[in-house]
């Protein structure tokens, strides 16, 4: 919301800079994201540059078919020649002045020039030159009676600074100038402008022709009735204080509806009589399939729960949101029907979206316009319509459906600084929340303001109202704690070893998104409404985002890429709500082996027993005869071919597979005071006998007395048979307790070879 | 036999003797088992010959031993130059992994709230609308419950829009005092560009205690900002409206790339906007069965990316998604 600095002075005479107002407003009440400036700069006398002018001679430029040559009166005693190119007046003229000397808004510094051979000596300005509107197709006519040579500024703001703030939706309060006003009047203690807008004389007593048929949407509708309407030009002051508000000035009576939802916050609407069937109004809500054309020239279906304002035929005006076409105020339009209405906030904020349609009024209603302020609306709205458009007021009415009661809170000043953590007096809290507009009876019952009944219901919303003022003197403190439990849990700390583990090894972790394309899994769960067709499905593995971020590596020429990533799949199951177990995934350079190698050193780094590698039917993306099950739920592999150029390794391990088998305290086992027997072992065997078998086999016959045992070297040529390998295993025999001798050494390779011949036909190579 | 020229043709040898193989000769020569010294000291027989030829021996194997070592020391020096290397040459490369920039950030912020006593919680991130919406008081017309800001997958159930559905789950499971926070990642319906991520990361904090107050709140920011962003680092908070806390207030820490004086970082305000908190709102506490009248808390959220982008000056989210080495290996 913008707010025009000099506008809001008018009701809150605040002395302090607006910068210094934007600080203070910052802290306790609402974001101001900047303070701007609207039209003429003022320093260094630049406003004195500016000047009422009357022209006493305009004829063409001898030179120019485009330019007026003129002579203007610009209270100097000698009229000053300005060339000009516009052509909507003539001699007689009142007009705006620019003087050699002026920086003009947008930074231009206007000098005397020669234009086509003639001296020009100042500019004539157009509104759109004064930040007064968007009008550039003739320059800005001025009343009559303005003295020439007078400034502009002693007639209305030609330029002042404009607080752009961003308002919470809970303060709509603060959606007007005045509600502004009244929250600086609080905070800087200064006394608040009665409300603008006083009644005239209603001149004529005619009926004004409204029903009401929803009082759900609608609490309020005063209505009323203005004839002899003259539809002109707002004069510049109103146009200057809407432009810095950022509105567009149209017509004297739409500016005022316009005017009026700026100083007060309550948006108006103004029809057009003569275009009403039946010269009446009814508040309802849209029948099936009616459709209107809203002032935007868009037509527009309705829906049974769009609340509407229809004549006697059909909706001219979808309420609170835009009004139609067909009643819109015109340059002929002299009898104006005025509505200031209260809507109720939730419907008009489903119209809204429905309709995809956001204007300054929904803006408004959506968060809950004071029901109450239709009626000062009004009255401000009246006294402009006759002031302005020299309009008869001959017609009002107002209708009122139950209007909500002031809520009434009990509060504890005790309660506030418990809360806030400072100690601030009882009759200060008290006197801060009358300032803001609560009513506080001696026995702290507080009634809350009309325009904050939304807002505040409940003793916490008063401590807001003190915490907001007071809250840079509370102080920095740490809660006094009686519990402590800082420690990760064992599955986070598991998550960081694992992480660390695999960075050890090389590897770089990855983020990638849990939205994807595509899955291997068919019961992947699908987003009914994804944001893109690339972000359709949760995924059930890592793998495809790192294969993704694999693809961009080597295409960016990177080499040797190890990436890693811990997140969660979501599995559906049985439950409302998926299972979303840890998964670790890797994608590195160097196929299958590396892929085991980092799983095999990852267990290592657990204390983990090496887990079973068993031989896997197919896996997607993977390689079809490289890929092993690993533990319950993990594989690694080998991606498959098509899937990128040279060979990567890729594994997909679950994190809770892993906290079973990590060790978190290993307790000591003595490899050291007994030496070990190694031997290195050859065997001869079938090409299909793997060779984790042998190992698992050799293991289980000759006990707790073979320590380790692995493979060195898998050979296979011309000194064996067609389809026979040979892997010798470096063999290592140790006890606990005491130094193998050397015929319990040669016992236990005896049960190695006899079992390994017995099971797998394997014959020891000599 | 001479001693006395026995002992200055030695020491004449030695001096001239260049190699460690030069002087094991000489030692031979006057010392081994058929130099004169040795057959002289086999003959004698009387006692102040032997003391004679004795002092001899010891002095000359002295001066052989002195000169030997001399020698070694010069052969070493020569061989340690010949080892010369260049040592801007470059060291054998380890391939080293890193983490994430978002991870470590992660472990950062955990390693802060660890120290304050703090337990960590992993929430999950499909939720129903109970804890995404109606557990944080965000009233029926709330516009993050429309699907045009956020990412459903039924009617109740979407893709968490924020951390906080973690502190309902932690209250509803336990009593107060509950002092955690919960990092993770959040959805909302956002097309990607520098800043905007429909996936992104969030930590959550959450604090309910006897007696918890805004100073707490205030306290507990100013020492996470710190800690973060460096000491000198000041934290102004200003008033600002959720529907899960009140009152609620936003943190704005000093700018750290300018101390304050304006700069593009905090477009030339000082300032930096550091996320949301506030007090927890009665309604919630009530909703999982906490008295407001016995507890009070504060909650807290901030985005990892933003720190991210801010801390380390990263132009672009998306460079955080990307995983490209040349931009992990950076960290």
């Amino acid at each position: 919301m913008k707010v025009p600095f000099s506008w809001l002075r008018e009701y809150a005479p605040v002395e302090v800079s607006p910068e210094q107002l934007a600080e203070r407003l910052a802290v306790t009440t609402a974001e101001v994201e900047r303070v701007s400036w609207r039209g003429v700069v003022d320093s260094g006398g630049n406003f004195d540059h500016f000047r009422v002018g009357r022209v006493l001679e305009a004829e063409k430029h001898p030179n120019a078919d485009r330019l007026q040559l003129c002579k203007v009166d610009v209270g100097e005693g000698e009229a000053r020649q300005i060339v000009c190119g516009a052509w909507n007046f003539g001699a007689g003229a009142t007009v705006a002045v620019g003087l050699p000397g002026a920086i003009v808004p947008g930074g231009m510094k206007l000098e005397r020039v020669k234009l086509r051979g003639s001296v020009s000596e100042g500019m004539i300005m157009s509104e759109r030159e004064l930040e007064l509107g968007q009008d550039h197709s003739g320059i800005m006519l001025l009343p009559g009676d303005w003295e020439p040579g007078a400034l502009l500024a002693d007639h209305f703001v030609l330029g002042e600074a404009i607080l752009e703030l961003d308002v919470t939706g809970n303060r709509p309060d603060l959606l007007s100038v005045y509600g502004l006003a009244r929250e600086i009047a609080a905070l800087y203690k200064l006394e608040l402008a009665p409300p603008p807008g006083n009644d005239p004389e209603q001149v004529a007593d005619e009926p004004v022709q409204v029903a009401v048929d929803d009082f759900v949407g609608c609490p309020r509708y005063v209505g009323r009735l203005f004839r002899d309407v003259k539809i002109g030009h707002s004069p510049p002051w109103l146009k200057a204080r809407l432009s810095g508000a950022g509105m567009r000035p149209i017509s004297n009576v739409v500016d005022v509806t316009n005017y009026v939802m700026l100083a007060l916050g309550n948006p108006l609407h103004a029809f057009d009589l003569e275009r009403l069937a039946g010269g009446r109004l009814i508040v309802r809500r849209a029948l099936p399939g009616e459709e209107m054309r809203t002032l935007d020239g868009i037509e527009r279906k309705l829906d049974p729960r769009d609340l509407v304002i229809a004549d006697a035929a059909k909706p001219m005006a979808i309420a609170g949101i835009m009004g139609g076409e067909e009643s819109e105020v015109a340059d002929t339009s002299s009898s104006i029907l005025l509505e200031s209405a209260n809507f109720e906030p939730i419907g008009i904020l489903d119209s809204s979206e429905r309709l995809k349609l956001r204007t300054e009024g929904s803006n408004r209603w959506e968060k809950g316009v004071d029901p109450y302020l239709a009626g000062q609306a009004a009255q401000l709205a009246t006294e402009l319509m006759v002031q302005l458009a020299d309009a008869r007021w001959v017609g009002h009415t107002d209708i009122q459906g139950e209007l909500p009661a002031r809520p009434v809170v009990r509060f504890r000043p005790e309660r506030a600084d418990e809360l806030i953590g400072i100690s601030i007096p009882a009759d200060e809290q008290r006197g801060l929340l009358e300032r803001f507009g609560f009513d506080v009876a001696k026995d702290w019952t507080v009634t809350v303001p009309t325009f904050r009944a939304r807002d505040v219901t409940r003793e916490i919303d008063l401590v807001e109202e003190i915490a907001r003022v007071h809250l840079d003197e509370v102080p920095f403190t740490l809660p006094a704690r009686r519990a402590m439990w800082g420690r990760l849990t064992r599955e986070q700390r598991l998550r960081r070893r694992i992480e660390d583990a695999l960075c050890g090894m090389g590897f770089v972790e990855a983020y990638t998104y849990s939205l994807v394309a595509s899955d291997p899994d068919p019961r992947a769960i699908r987003l009914p409404d994804p944001l893109t067709a690339e972000h359709a499905l949760l995924r059930t593995t890592i793998l495809g985002g790192l294969i993704r971020s694999l693809e961009h590596n080597l295409d960016a020429g990177n080499e040797q890429p190890a990436l890693f990533e811990i997140a969660h799949v979501y599995l559906p199951g049985d439950e409302d709500l998926p299972d979303e177990p840890v998964r670790i995934a890797g994608l590195t350079w160097g196929g299958f082996a590396r892929a085991k190698g980092a799983v095999e050193t990852l267990y290592r780094a657990l204390a983990a027993p090496e887990p079973s590698f068993e031989s896997s039917g197919q896996l997607p993306f993977l390689h079809p005869h490289k890929v092993a099950r690993v533990g319950e739920n993990g594989w690694v592999g080998e991606l498959h071919p098509e899937l990128a150029e040279g060979e990567w390794g890729a594994f997909e391990l679950d994190l809770a597979d892993l906290a079973e088998v990590a060790r978190d305290v290993v307790v000591y086992e003595d490899v050291i005071s007994f030496p070990a027997v190694k031997q290195d072992l050859s065997f001869v065997v079938a090409e299909e006998v793997p060779a984790g078998e042998m190992i698992a086999v050799a293991h289980e016959a000759a006990g707790a007395d073979l320590r380790g045992m692995e493979v060195g070297d898998v050979y296979r040529g011309s000194q064996l048979e067609e389809g026979q390998k040979s892997i010798t295993f470096a063999v290592a025999f140790q006890s606990p307790e005491r130094t193998l001798s050397d015929a319990e050494a040669t016992s236990l390779r005896e049960k190695v070879v006899h079992v390994l011949a017995e099971r797998f036909g394997a014959t020891l190579r000599s | 036999m001479d001693v006395e020229k026995l002992e200055q043709e030695a020491a004449k040898a030695l001096e001239q003797a260049g190699s460690l193989e030069e002087i094991e000769e000489l030692r031979v020569r006057f010392l081994g088992r058929s130099s004169e010294l040795k057959l002289a000291l086999r003959e004698v027989r009387d006692r102040e010959s032997g003391i004679s030829l004795n002092a001899l021996r010891q002095s000359l194997e002295a001066a052989f031993e002195q000169r030997r070592s001399a020698l070694e020391q010069v052969e070493l020096q020569h061989k340690l130059m010949a080892e010369r290397i260049d040592v801007t040459l470059p060291g054998e490369r380890f391939s080293e992994g890193h983490l994430h920039l978002i991870t470590q950030i992660r472990r950062e912020v955990e390693d802060i709230f660890l120290g304050l006593g703090y337990m960590i919680v992993d929430g999950r991130e499909v939720e129903t609308t109970r804890y995404n919406f109606d557990g944080l008081n965000m009233p029926p017309w709330h516009p993050t419950r429309s699907p045009g800001h956020s990412l459903f997958l039924a009617d109740q159930v979407l893709l968490r829009t924020e951390t906080s559905p973690s502190q309902i789950r932690v209250m509803e499971a336990q009593k107060p005092p509950v002092y955690m926070i919960s990092p993770g990642r959040v959805y909302r319906r956002d097309t990607p560009d520098a800043t905007h991520s429909p996936v992104f990361h969030q930590v959550e904090g959450l604090a309910v205690d006897r007696g918890i107050s805004l100073a707490d709140l205030k306290g507990t920011l100013l020492h996470l900002m710190r800690a973060l962003f460096g000491e000198k680092r000041e934290v102004r908070f200003r008033t600002h409206f959720f529907p899960f806390t009140e009152p609620s207030i936003e943190p704005d820490v000093s700018c750290h790339m300018c101390d304050g004086a304006g700069c593009p970082v905090c477009k030339h305000s000082g300032w930096i906007e550091m996320g949301g908190s506030g007090i927890v709102d009665p309604n919630v506490l009530e909703f999982v069965g906490y008295d407001p009248e016995e507890v009070s808390g504060f909650a807290f959220g901030l985005g990892l990316e933003r720190i991210a982008l801010l801390r380390h000056r990263v132009p672009d989210i998306r460079l955080l998604w990307e995983n490209d080495l040349r931009f992990s290996r950076q960290f």
